[in-house]
Order: structure tokens, then C-alpha cells, then sequence
């Protein structure tokens, strides 16, 4: 019974629609170029932006290093390592207090930032390439 | 011929041609089914809107919880749904379950040789298939068309077997009544 139900419906309802897989995928490509567009130059702004911040930072933390006396903490243990080497704990603590966490922390942040941008435009520009082969 | 589990696994490495198979594969299935209740032309539009969804939830695919066929016209089921809602001409029993009255329960030869020439006619055929409620008429094109099994059906219509058993039936016995 299902064998002849079965032939019996393939038949009438088997309304073959040549070109719309072609059709379909013509649109899927367009889609997924659009969308590897979009993020690319999203990922090129989050790029140039962290480049510009980091850029920035860098400045902005060399100051605070030196405002900090952080260089002159190190340079003590090049003039005078006897000293450090009598009151290590204390040297270290004054070294570690002297450094600028939270500049040092958004620098690494925009480095990072920078760098996973890079990573993604050149992964985006790879499936484009892919895209474009197919 | 690369089962459908590989295609998506290749897709998903970067295969892009894998999705083409994919879409070639199911394209026409998907294109049948749609177009007994939205029509051919709005098919068309039906068949690339699933394509779409399909393209971008590949990712969130699971093939443990359930096979890509049963998946792909879950989507389906769903799109046509969604365009038969935003037309306002959805049948009540297309979304909602029902009581189901068991009734002449019949055996597997429901429908007799009178009956079957009769359907012949592929015009007959598919006037009456048209004339079906909703979820009868997905059953049986599902079931006879796509080979599905009750099981598959269920996942697909989100309805216990028990009641797509219950439909098939009544789809039988409804097509029999038409048809006497």
C-alpha cells in the first residue's frame, strides 16, 4: 500500500524547479560576502582604533613609569646591587608599587585588541579568497 | 555519495562546495513540500528563506539530537508556519495540538483498489490532498513523499508518535471518504 501511495505522490508532486538551487546559493554568496565585508571593516576599525590607542598608551605609559620612579628603582640595581641584594624584599616591593598597572593593563588590552583584529581580517580575507574560488 | 553528517563536517572546515551539495540535494524536496501549502511561486521564496537559516545555524547543528533531513524540514515546517501566520491564513490545527478521537481503526489496506485508480489522476490526486487538513496532508507527503518515518515525522511536526500516527490514519481514512 505505502509503495503505491508513495509513487503515487512522488509523481504529482514532484515539480521540478530547475535553476533555484543555483538561484539559492547565487544568494547565499552574495550574503556571505556582504557579511565577510561588514566584519572586515569592522575588524579594520577595532584595528586602527587599538593602533591609535596603543599608539597613545605608549606615550602616556612611558611618563608614568618615570613619573613613578620606576627607572631610577631599576637603575639602582645596576649602581648599587649590593644594597638591593641587603634589602631585596623591600627593593621589590618599591619596584612593583612603582609600576603603572593600569596604564600597563589597557596598553596590553589595545595590543591585544590590535592584534586579534589582524588575526581576523587576515582570516577574513582568506575566506573571501575561498568564497571567490568557488 | 558523501552522507549529509560529512558534507556539513567539510562545509564547516572551509569546504564551500559542500554547501552546494547540500542545497543541490535538498533543494527540490524542500521545494515540493513548500509549495503544497504556501503555492509554487511563494515556494520559491519559502525554499531560499530555509536555505538561509539553514547557511547560518549550520554551526549550532547537533547530528546527535537529530538527523540533517529532519532538521532541514523542521525549518521548513517553521518557515511556512511564520508565512502562513504573517498571512493570517493559517489553519487553527496547523499550530495547535488537538484531541484526537481514535476512530475506525483501520489495517494497513485502508485504501482499496477503487480508490487507488482514482488517484491515478494526478490532478484528482492532488485536489484532494488539497482539500486535506494541513497536518494530514504534511504527514502523508512527508510519510509517502519523503520517505520519512513516523519517528522523523514526530521530530519534525514537534508531535508525539502516537499522534502522527493518529493523523496518518485520518488522512487515510479522510482520503478514502473523498474518493468513495
Amino acid at each position: 500500500m505505502s509503495d503505491n501511495l508513495s509513487k503515487l505522490l512522488k509523481q504529482a508532486y514532484n515539480h521540478p524547479e530547475t535553476g533555484l538551487s543555483d538561484d539559492i546559493w547565487r544568494v547565499i554568496k552574495l550574503k556571505q560576502a556582504r557579511n565577510l565585508k561588514m566584519q572586515s571593516l569592522s575588524y579594520s576599525l577595532i584595528g586602527v582604533l587599538s593602533l591609535g590607542g596603543f599608539v597613545f598608551m605608549s606615550f602616556y605609559l612611558k611618563e608614568q613609569f618615570a613619573l613613578s620612579g620606576f627607572f631610577e628603582y631599576v637603575s639602582l640595581a645596576f649602581s648599587d646591587s649590593g644594597a638591593v641584594a641587603l634589602y631585596w624584599k623591600e627593593y621589590l616591593l618599591s619596584l612593583a608599587d612603582s609600576v603603572p598597572i593600569a596604564s600597563l593593563g589597557a596598553s596590553a588590552f589595545l595590543l591585544l585588541s590590535m592584534l586579534i583584529s589582524v588575526k581576523k581580517i587576515v582570516h577574513q580575507y582568506k575566506s573571501q579568497l575561498l568564497l571567490n574560488q568557488n | 555519495m558523501e552522507g549529509d553528517h560529512i558534507l556539513i563536517k567539510k562545509y564547516l572546515d572551509g569546504n564551500q562546495a559542500s554547501l552546494k551539495m547540500l542545497i543541490d540535494r535538498y533543494t527540490s524536496s524542500i521545494y515540493n513540500f513548500s509549495s503544497r501549502f504556501v503555492g509554487y511561486e511563494q515556494a520559491k521564496d519559502t525554499t531560499q528563506e530555509v536555505f538561509i537559516k539553514v547557511w547560518k545555524n549550520l554551526k549550532n547543528f547537533d547530528e546527535n539530537k537529530s538527523q540533517f533531513k529532519t532538521w532541514i524540514f523542521t525549518i521548513a515546517r517553521n518557515s511556512i508556519t511564520d508565512y502562513l501566520r504573517k498571512k493570517k491564513s493559517i489553519p487553527f490545527s496547523f499550530l495547535n495540538d488537538e484531541e484526537l478521537i481514535e476512530e475506525n481503526v483501520l489495517d494497513e489496506e485502508i485504501l482499496p483498489d477503487e480508490v487507488y485508480q482514482k488517484l491515478q489522476d494526478k490532478e484528482m490526486l492532488i485536489k484532494v490532498l488539497d482539500e486535506t487538513p494541513v497536518q494530514y496532508r504534511e504527514v502523508l507527503i512527508l510519510r509517502y513523499q519523503e520517505d520519512m518515518t513516523f519517528k522523523e515525522i514526530g521530530e519534525v511536526m514537534d508531535k508525539p508518535l502516537n499522534t502522527v500516527k493518529s493523523y496518518h490514519q485520518r488522512a487515510l481514512v479522510l482520503l478514502h471518504q473523498k474518493l468513495k
